[in-house]
């Protein structure tokens, strides 16, 4: 009866996944039907070329975003909370968001806060993902340094919430200093953004996803043994410094990725991973996996569809709309259940 | 022969941080048994979860052996020991949303491949230990909708489902009622000898453990650690160590702990057992000598002290000491 449920449960996320998808596909400044969309794709003819262009070049790249971050950040949320036994644990809490916010801060306002005008010729979507890139892997690098030499799980923990608070200070000092344009195009680019990428940059940014989902899928059971905390899963002949550099490894790539590209979407890696442990009713990863990946993509394409507000041209920031939208949800969800027992 | 599982050799055991270098125990030597159950005792901080540490092979001895099945713990790789030693930690697990079928399955994960796909033998020996600590009927219950020591029953269940001949459990009573106590301990005592088991339980409740181990090892910080049958260290007078000082000392008769006091001189005649308790009551008031006797009525329950009657034991102890005031 219990697996039954659980089955149940992800075949209606596997058919709301699909629905989600094809919405997001369609709606946006000019609606356009879902048996439109699907005819155009299998058989190569549109009924109007402007149709064609919109999806395959503009909306279907940013709904693979959408669903590449969404299962991203929802992994690397749930990894983090199990780790570190830690319902406020997200992605970010190492300082990876920081790290990627800093090589964006130092590419876009740098140039600014010194008096030199480096956005003369306009910025690519290429040096924006290559600077985050770069943060977040430096941030990354130096959390790892520290995470050799210290056992304890919860120093990591804090370090990595130091290491993030440090960036951040650097990041305020670089906004301070400088001019209203470069301040105006950063802080657009710390809301968070799916679209803007071309399918060359969607193949990088999957192609890292799926490298960072690997570490995940070789250590679900260990994730299990985890959730008794760390001694017991020693006992149970888990190596935890092993788990921990797999989740360094894997949330680095997923997150920072993530970040690189879109910017620092907030909420999905907090917040997903307690539905999905609300809704499916338990703590075995081999289920609480799956489910997260598929509960994030849904709710970021519908995130997406939100912000777009359907039949205007004007759009809301990715991170506006997951917090205004998700926040009511959990609260919900969280005040009608007993949250903190179901961690 | 009595097959001994875990060995201790002159062990000295310490952290390599404390400054400066102090061993938390020396030169420890003791054996555990097969189809036995052994309690540690001793006083907070004598060493009891350094002890821990090293046999699950968490802390590397400064000298000396500790060996599991004739091989040094040291050179067991971590699989390898939890495939032959299991544990419960005194430290409280709460994922909530567990539930005790799920918990005991966590016990094979040393045993099952890289998915945690459990095979028949796994699900055979899950149902054994799930039976055998009586958490049958709790299998679909989440660990937040049980109690304290339903949840406990379970954590033994998930060592038991881990299949090592050796188990260690750290105060696996503590916050219990007194019969869950009893119940557990009892159940410890079942699965040791039903299931071939060497278990070691770290306690504090010297009644239970007198009443069920077989085996006592005890630490203080003053003697060297002493192993035996309970009894025989009951009879030795070798339990008086765990108590340091002169306060209090361990009745023989009594089979428990109470406190030095001056023997009670006070006669009571009549029926012995309510005797007995009306003594209690007068030694806790600290009244240990009475010019008259106190009789004891049976039936209606009376006790008369001169020309006075009293209904309740508490009625006499207030009467007695306003008159022993004046």
């Amino acid at each position: 009866m219990k697996n039954s449920r659980i089955t149940i449960l992800f075949i209606v996320a596997c058919v709301a996944f699909m629905f989600s998808f094809l919405l997001n596909v369609s709606l946006g400044s000019v609606s356009i039907y879902p048996d439109e969309i699907l005819e155009g794709l299998i058989t190569g003819s549109w009924v109007k070329t402007s149709h064609a262009q919109i999806i395959l070049n503009y909306r279907l790249p940013k709904a693979v975003v959408a669903l590449l971050a969404g299962v991203g950040l929802s992994l690397s949320g749930l990894q983090m909370q199990t780790f570190f036994r830690n319902p406020l644990a997200g992605p970010f809490v190492l300082g990876i968001s920081s790290g990627a916010g800093l090589g964006v801060a130092l590419l876009m306002l740098a140039g600014s806060a010194f008096g030199i005008s480096a956005l003369s010729g306009g910025l690519s979507a290429w040096a924006i993902v290559g600077a985050g890139t770069l943060g977040a892997g430096l941030v990354m690098i130096l959390v790892s340094l520290v995470a050799w030499r210290i056992q304890d799980s919860m120093t990591l923990l804090i370090v990595g919430l130091m290491f993030g608070s440090a960036v951040s200070a650097i990041v305020s000092v670089l906004s301070y200093f400088s001019g209203a344009d470069a301040l105006k195009l950063f802080t657009v680019w710390s809301m968070g953004s799916l679209g803007g990428l071309a399918w060359p940059q969607v193949v990088v940014l999957g192609t890292v996803v799926l490298v960072g989902i690997f570490p995940v899928i070789l250590s679900v059971k260990s994730f299990n043994a985890m959730l008794l905390g760390e001694r017991y899963a020693k006992s149970m002949g888990v190596n935890p410094t092993f788990l921990r550099w797999m989740m360094i490894l894997s949330t680095g790539l997923l997150a920072g990725s993530i970040t690189a590209f879109c910017g620092p979407i907030a909420f999905i890696g907090i917040a997903v991973p307690h539905l999905a442990r609300i809704m499916w009713r338990t703590s075995d990863h081999r289920i609480l996996f799956p489910a997260s990946a598929l509960l994030g993509a849904i709710l970021l394409l519908l995130c997406d569809v939100a912000g777009q507000l359907p039949g205007s041209a004007q759009m809301l920031p990715i991170n506006a709309v997951t917090s205004l939208v998700g926040a009511p949800i959990v609260i919900g969800l969280v005040l009608r259940r007993n949250f903190s027992k179901e961690f | 022969m009595k097959k001994s599982t875990i060995v201790a050799k002159n062990l000295t055991l310490g952290y390599a941080t404390s400054n400066p270098k102090k061993a938390v125990l020396e030169n420890l030597s003791f054996q555990l048994f097969e189809n036995e159950l052994t309690c540690l005792l001793g006083p907070n901080g004598v060493g009891k979860s350094t002890l821990i540490k090293a046999i699950l092979g968490q802390l590397k001895p400064w000298s000396g052996e500790l060996t599991l099945n004739e091989k040094n713990i040291q050179n067991f790789s971590n699989p390898e020991l939890s495939k032959a030693l299991s544990v419960v930690l005194s430290e409280p697990v709460l994922p909530g949303n567990m539930t005790v079928g799920q918990l005991v399955a966590l016990g094979r994960i040393p045993h099952t491949g890289w998915t945690g796909r459990l095979a028949i033998h796994d699900r055979d020996l899950i149902e054994n230990a799930l039976y055998l600590t009586k958490t049958e009927v709790l299998k679909d219950e989440r660990l937040s909708e049980i109690s304290d020591g339903q949840r406990q029953k379970a954590m033994i269940a998930r060592a038991l489902a881990q299949d090592g001949k050796v188990m260690v459990l750290d105060e696996p009573t503590a916050h219990l009622d007194l019969v869950n106590r009893y119940q557990i301990m009892h159940l410890l005592r079942d699965i040791a000898t039903k299931q071939q088991k060497s278990i070691l339980v770290v306690t504090h409740d010297l009644e239970i453990a007198l009443e069920t181990a077989d085996r006592l090892l005890l630490l203080s910080n003053t003697f060297p650690l002493v192993s035996g049958l309970p009894e025989d260290l009951v009879i030795s007078g070798q339990l008086d160590r765990l108590l340091p000082g002169d306060e209090f000392r361990f009745n023989i008769e009594k089979g428990k702990i109470e406190q030095k006091n001056p023997t009670s001189q006070v006669v009571i005649v009549g029926n012995q057992v309510i005797g007995f308790w009306v003594r209690k009551a007068l030694e806790k008031a600290r009244i240990n000598k009475l010019e008259l006797p106190i009789f004891v009525m049976d039936g209606d329950f009376t006790l008369s002290y001169g020309a006075q009657e009293f209904h309740r034991i508490g009625a006499l102890i207030d009467y007695l000491k306003i008159t022993q005031k004046s």
